[in-house]
């Protein structure tokens, strides 16, 4: 009775000691000794913040030495900011006095993140708690980043809205912390993690500098920076704004708990739900440990004899809901499941979560301390990593439980123990690498949403090859050259062997070969490698290409670049339909892609401009997509992981295969819309989904403004459209003059829920007086608007605005922001205007950026002869984040070997 | 006892941090100095030795509410509130004690007569303006830091106590009950009128009610860490119950009530005042668990013909110290005419914490703020709720909000 001991055991004074002694091993000093904090920089803080925000007593050392994780060091001082300026001015006089700070929220951290590992200050953001703005026709909030995310649900729910991450912690975890550590939850199953709904930051990066990155206008011009701040752990910059995307709140839920007398049984279903095409809102698993504690502390029902329950909540509209939880029910029974019970009201649905929310706390009852470890592997793989996980514990006498994200593939084992006890502590955090170890061999990584921190970091080698940290630790140094914010944590010190470091690189390439010709097809990645090694050694400028479709894509390509082609690398490396992940060479064109996953009824669901002739590769690097975006997102919400060729010739790989994942830098998003400018993509793993069986366009036609109505309407109501656009109706596309618009709603999914979304779209478009056509059905992979797209590719000139939300009627109303015999789409589901024209005047350029601008939204010239680039700036207004980009291209790409003139800069 | 010897309860703290979400200081402050888990993480290190007791612990011990939010929200209940007095305790006799508390807890409280008579030397000085030369001077500082400020939370202070002896008086009424009045010092000097309401009703249901001649329950010195002058006013208590002669004693206060149900604790289970003092505790009964226990009807007494939209606050001592929460809502939503709208975070502190003003204005300001924004979400305009400290608090950040809310014990709005 390994429990029972745990609290039972008595510790020497002499134990005690030593555990002290390690937990300030990182720092053996706490303030008053070796200070950091000179009286210089007191002062400056003092004045920055006011004395009563400065916290530099020995009290205050021992309260900010710790977070929920087991890492331990103490902070210098402690300074509470007002706001963005002020953050800013304190990490200036930091940066200046050359002292460490680390950002902290509420000090919730699983993984050290948000302890100062060297000492100096810790900027507490915990008066940064207001939500500045909820906006339901814009479908985004902005809030400060010490506003905890069940503030944000509280502000939202009386609106019938919501934000979609629910971590566990969501009651005390600030959202600041949220997107540090990309952090998902319950929910995170259907709606995706943090990085899926975070639409903007305003940043204070190292230094000082105050940049937005992002904000309610989706895609600005450049590197995805938010994206990469994303999950970064407050090593980037310090988050002080957001501006988070908000959906209206599902029309009905249904909650059941499934029963299981074998666990493998249990993580069978799992797969088996998400098989079928059905995507659960969640399919959380609790074993046969947790389902007695939590009947022990708190009872809510949980058969005390099952091996294991799931909770499996469907949400959504009510058409069709009845049927896909009875399907779940049918599958989880062809399962060995012993029984399924439906929870028949609110008061029992909360019963039933009750059990998994007190989950830790029951478990925390049996022992003093637990470890709470995250590991992800494939769905597939989880009976397996079960065992595992037991097979770990038991050798290294550790009590343990699991209550996890199943649906996700998401472990979470509790290891129990007695932080007092230093023999305990340290087999824990044996077997906590073991666990590890074991899920990244079953091709799963080190954790899905606690973050590395400190505890994890040497963690890392275990899933990066020495060139990737490299690389990863470059990126970190665009953003922080001094190594002063949150030093010590993701990315491991260098021990060198990479060789001399990414930057070290530029001196010279011994490679052989002769020199490069117009264009090369590499077939492999060792021949992209030494191509990309060749180009460094010869000066020579490499444009990545994949069908051609965004070769004129508004950049100057004079003088014309070596053109490197990715049609080569086209083949199927791994599809695994049961987890729906597919891995493919990014030549692949996504016809090809298609037709692979049409055997088995699934897609990947993007539909961009340009069709099926477009490569994975392309579509990657330039983060294109189509209406469909509403409802499924762009590739960076469906890429898991990628393969690329760097500036100096090295392979990297970003992220996994595994739908949660956050050890390291975001680079999957770095290079997604990256435009080939930070380097040769090689590889893609897709999450896939199943086919929708339906896919039904409403359309309606009549003035612009009852468009624009019925459209706002429907992006509030709770409809889940997968795309809702406005065309001017007639064969051209041309908006002058009193023209009658065309509104076109797209459903799709099981048949039963789109007949119904259908009509109540129908009775929408009617209600605001327009009229309502013949309902037509079309093909998912294809899209109902493929023909407007092949039109607007035509014209020699096209240019994009993309807005908030609540911005794009008025933009279209304006009147003198569209260029004159313009074709236009209006994609009221995304925020984008697309107009293409057969001239384009300086003045009608300059008017549309501004008026874009004005709306607080921008716009990008995507395709113009070379002439005209030339004497414009295609990414519109210029903005100060893209200085950091063009560091972020220089640390990356030393050599500027890839595409130099598509990153944005200041003509 | 002293908290080296609790290092068993101290450690189960986790460091999760979930206490953050529903303590009142932190959300003021922010701190982590201000929350159970940086509280805790303090006694941690003076049992291991990385801290010593000295005035850098005063803040962290002493902003304490003593709420029990934490503890509501804590996965291994650590009993956090507990922890506090006993450091608090611990932290006197280390680092020193303040004189005037002492002879607050040792000379005042455990004498009704002379408590009454220092209130009216204050009423009468807050009328004569008194009071106003008094801080002008800064004598009042003497009474606690940030006292002088904290003087006009007590808006009038009533000329007569609810008592005017220390001999018990009997009162005949028309129901079955044998009742204890215990009166707690609050609802005596402070609302005399919450007093009245609650004899009559007690009248409704007791054959006789005698208004007990009790002192200060003992509270007050056991949140300040003097146990041993906590000790005392109890055992001094326990001596008007010793030949059993009611059925239950009851007491409109909630603080005092969640205390005297604690008197067992208070004493050694080989003291002889230990089995007496679980007697005690057995026949205390909250005013409004006493009156939704006796099934007497529901209260019907016609409102008044304005709208009234009613609101209840819970006081911590009711719901978290005794579990009350579900009986004083019944009790409203039973009376005719009165709209019952539930308080947004209802068992959130208000600040009032006792005298915790007098110390920490600021901060009790800050908390107070919260509650009021509550109480105007609600659109109520009466706000009812069982204990007079609370009463004071409410109503002076109404007062201060100038809102058209009255702030009543639910005694007054049954009766």
């Amino acid at each position: 009775m390994p429990i029972v001991q745990a609290i039972s055991e008595r510790f020497t004074t002499s134990e005690r000691d030593h555990y002290t002694k390690r937990l300030f091993a990182e720092r053996t000093t706490t303030m008053g000794a070796v200070n950091m904090i000179d009286a210089d920089l007191l002062r400056r803080l003092n004045q920055i913040v006011g004395r009563q925000h400065v916290s530099a007593g020995r009290a205050d050392a021992e309260v900010y030495s710790y977070d929920a994780s087991l890492a331990v060091a103490a902070p210098d001082a402690v300074v509470f900011p007002a706001d963005t300026r002020q953050t800013a001015d304190v990490v200036r006089a930091a940066t200046r006095a050359r002292v460490p700070y680390v950002p902290r929220g509420f000090g919730t951290n699983l993984s050290g993140g948000s302890v100062a590992r060297r000492g100096g200050l810790v900027v507490g953001l915990s008066r940064l708690n207001r939500v500045l703005e909820v906006n339901p026709a814009g479908r985004y909030a902005v809030v400060q980043s010490g506003v905890t995310n069940l503030e944000l649900q509280e502000t939202l729910a009386p609106a019938g809205l919501f934000y979609a991450p629910d971590p566990a912690s969501q009651k005390v975890a600030t959202l600041g912390g949220n997107v540090g550590e990309n952090s998902g939850g319950p929910h995170c199953l259907k709606y995706g993690v943090t990085s899926n709904h975070v639409l903007g930051l305003t940043v204070v990066l190292p230094g000082g500098e105050i940049v937005q990155a992002g904000g309610p206008a989706l895609d600005p011009p450049g590197y995805d920076l938010r994206g990469v701040l994303i999950g970064s752990e407050g090593t980037l910059g310090i988050v002080t704004e957001l501006v988070l995307r908000i959906l209206p709140s599902p029309e009905a839920v249904i909650t059941m708990l499934a029963v299981y007398d074998d666990h493998g049984a249990a993580a069978r279903s799992v797969s088996a739900v998400i098989a079928a095409g059905i995507v659960p809102a969640t399919l959380e698993m609790m074993d046969s440990t947790v389902i007695r504690a939590v009947e022990d502390s708190k009872p809510c029902g949980y058969p005390r004899d099952a091996a294991a329950v799931l909770i499996v909540e469907v949400d959504g509209p009510v058409a069709g809901l009845k049927h896909q939880a009875e399907q779940i029910r049918w599958i989880c029974m062809s399962n060995g499941c012993r029984e399924v019970r439906e929870a028949k009201d609110a008061a029992q649905r909360n019963l039933l979560w009750s059990g998994r929310r007190g989950a830790f706390g029951a478990i925390a009852r049996l022992a003093p301390s637990f470890l709470v470890a995250d590991c992800t592997v494939p769905r597939t793989e989880l009976p397996k990593a079960l065992a595992q996980v037991a097979a770990i514990a038991e050798r290294h006498r550790l009590a343990h439980g699991n209550v996890f994200h199943a649906g996700d593939g998401n472990l979470h084992p509790l290891l129990l123990f007695d932080s007092r006890n230093p023999e305990q502590v340290t087999r824990v955090h044996q077997a906590g690498d073991e666990i590890m170890r074991a899920c990244v061999d079953l091709g799963g990584t080190i954790s899905g949403e606690h973050g590395v921190g400190m505890e994890k970091i040497e963690a890392m080698r275990m899933i990066f090859s020495d060139h990737e940290l490299d690389f990863q630790r470059a990126l970190r140094r665009a953003f922080d050259p001094d190594d002063l914010l949150n030093p010590g944590k993701i990315t491991p010190p260098d021990d060198g062997a990479a060789g001399v470091g990414l930057a070290g690189q530029a001196a010279g390439f011994r490679v052989q070969g002769p020199g490069l010709q117009d264009e090369l097809t590499p077939v492999d990645v060792a021949e992209a490698c030494d191509i990309v090694r060749r180009a460094c050694r010869d000066g020579v400028v490499l444009l990545p290409v994949g069908g051609g479709s965004q070769l004129d894509s508004g950049v100057d390509s004079t003088p014309r670049p070596v053109l490197l082609r990715s049609t080569g690398l086209c083949s199927t490396i791994e599809y695994d339909p049961a987890n729906q992940v597919i891995a493919a060479g990014s030549g692949t064109s996504l016809a090809v892609l298609g037709e692979v996953l049409a055997e088995h009824g699934q897609w990947l669901p993007v539909r961009p401009p340009g069709g099926g002739h477009r490569t994975l590769g392309g579509l990657t690097a330039s983060g294109s997509s189509g209406p469909a975006r509403l409802r499924y997102g762009t590739p960076r919400d469906l890429l898991l992981g990628l393969k690329f060729v760097s500036g100096t010739g090295e392979p990297i790989a970003a992220g996994g295969r595994v739908v949660k994942n956050v050890a390291g830098y975001d680079l999957t998003r770095l290079m997604t819309g990256s435009a080939g400018t930070l380097g040769f993509i090689t590889q893609l793993t897709f999450r896939v989904s199943a086919m929708p069986e339906c896919c039904t366009a409403v359309e309606a036609s009549g003035s612009f403004d009852r468009c624009a109505a019925a459209a706002a309407e429907l992006i509030q109501s709770k409809l889940e459209p997968t795309l809702v656009i406005a065309v001017p109706d007639r064969a051209e596309l041309k908006a002058d003059g009193n023209v009658a618009w065309r509104l076109i709603a797209g459903f799709e999914g099981f048949r039963e829920t789109v007949d119904s979304q259908a009509a109540g779209c129908r009775e929408i478009v009617d209600r605001v007086g327009l009229d309502v056509r013949p309902r037509r059905e079309y093909q998912a992979k294809s899209g109902p608007c493929g023909e407007f797209f092949g039109l607007l590719q035509r014209s020699p000139f096209r240019v994009k605005a993309n807005l908030p939300l609540d911005k794009v009627a008025g933009f279209v109303t304006d009147g003198e922001a569209l260029p004159h015999e313009a074709a236009v789409l209006v994609d009221f589901g995304c925020g984008r205007i697309l107009a293409g024209t057969e001239s384009l005047t300086d003045e009608a350029w300059h008017r549309f950026c501004k008026t874009s601008h004005q709306a607080a939204g921008h716009a990008v010239l995507e395709k113009a002869p070379t002439e005209f680039i030339k004497q414009h700036d295609p990414f519109g207004t210029p903005d100060p984040s893209w200085q950091l980009m063009r560091r972020i291209k220089a640390v990356l790409d030393p050599h500027n070997v890839f595409a130099p003139d598509r990153v944005p800069k200041m003509k | 006892m002293e908290i080296e010897k609790q290092y068993d309860q101290i450690a189960r703290c986790n460091r999760c941090g979930f206490c953050q979400v529903a303590c009142p200081i932190f959300r003021a402050t922010g701190h982590e100095t201000g929350v159970a888990r940086g509280r805790i993480a303090l006694l941690r290190a003076i049992v291991e030795g990385r801290l010593e007791w000295d005035r850098t612990l005063e803040e962290p011990l002493f902003a304490c509410l003593l709420c029990g939010a934490c503890t509501a929200n804590c996965f291994p209940a650590v009993g956090t509130a507990d922890l506090i007095l006993d450091a608090r305790s611990q932290y006197l006799d280390q680092v020193g004690r303040n004189k005037l508390h002492k002879l607050l807890f040792t000379h005042l409280l455990p004498h009704p007569k002379r408590l009454r008579l220092a209130a009216r030397a204050v009423a009468l000085g807050k009328r004569t303006r008194l009071s106003d030369i008094a801080r002008a001077l800064g004598m009042l500082r003497i009474f606690g830091r940030d006292f002088p400020r904290a003087e006009e939370i007590v808006d009038r202070f009533p000329e007569r106590a609810f008592r005017d002896s220390d001999e018990p008086r009997v009162v005949q009424g028309t129901g079955d009950l044998r009742l204890g009045y215990f009166v707690g010092c609050g609802t005596d000097i402070l609302c005399p009128q919450v007093a009245e309401a609650t004899l009559g009703i007690l009248c409704e249901i007791a054959a006789t009610v005698e208004i007990m001649p009790n002192c200060c329950c003992g509270l007050p010195p056991m949140s300040y860490g003097d146990q041993a002058a906590a000790r005392e006013l109890a055992a001094k208590n326990l001596r008007l119950f010793a030949d059993g002669r009611f059925d239950f004693i009851v007491t409109d206060c909630s603080s005092c009530a969640s205390f005297l149900k604690k008197y067992p604790s208070l004493f050694p289970e080989d003291d002889p005042r230990h089995d007496s003092a679980r007697g005690w505790a057995a026949a205390v009964r909250d005013f409004p668990e006493l009156v939704a226990s006796t099934a007497s009807g529901s209260p019907s007494r016609p409102m008044e013909t304005e709208e009234v939209i009613a609101t209840y606050h819970d006081p911590c001592h009711a719901s978290r110290g005794q579990g009350i929460v579900r009986q004083p809502r019944e009790l409203l939503r039973s009376l005719p005419g009165v709209e019952y709208r539930e308080l947004p975070e209802a068992d959130w502190c208000c600040g009032g914490a006792g005298s915790y003003a007098l110390s920490h204005y600021d901060l009790s300001r800050k908390v107070l703020d919260r509650k009021i924004d509550a109480v105007e979400r609600t659109g109520a305009n009466l706000l009812v709720t069982s204990c007079p400290a609370c009463i004071v608090q409410l109503s002076y950040g109404l007062r201060k909000r100038a809102l058209p809310v009255r702030v009543c014990h639910i005694a007054e709005v049954i009766g």
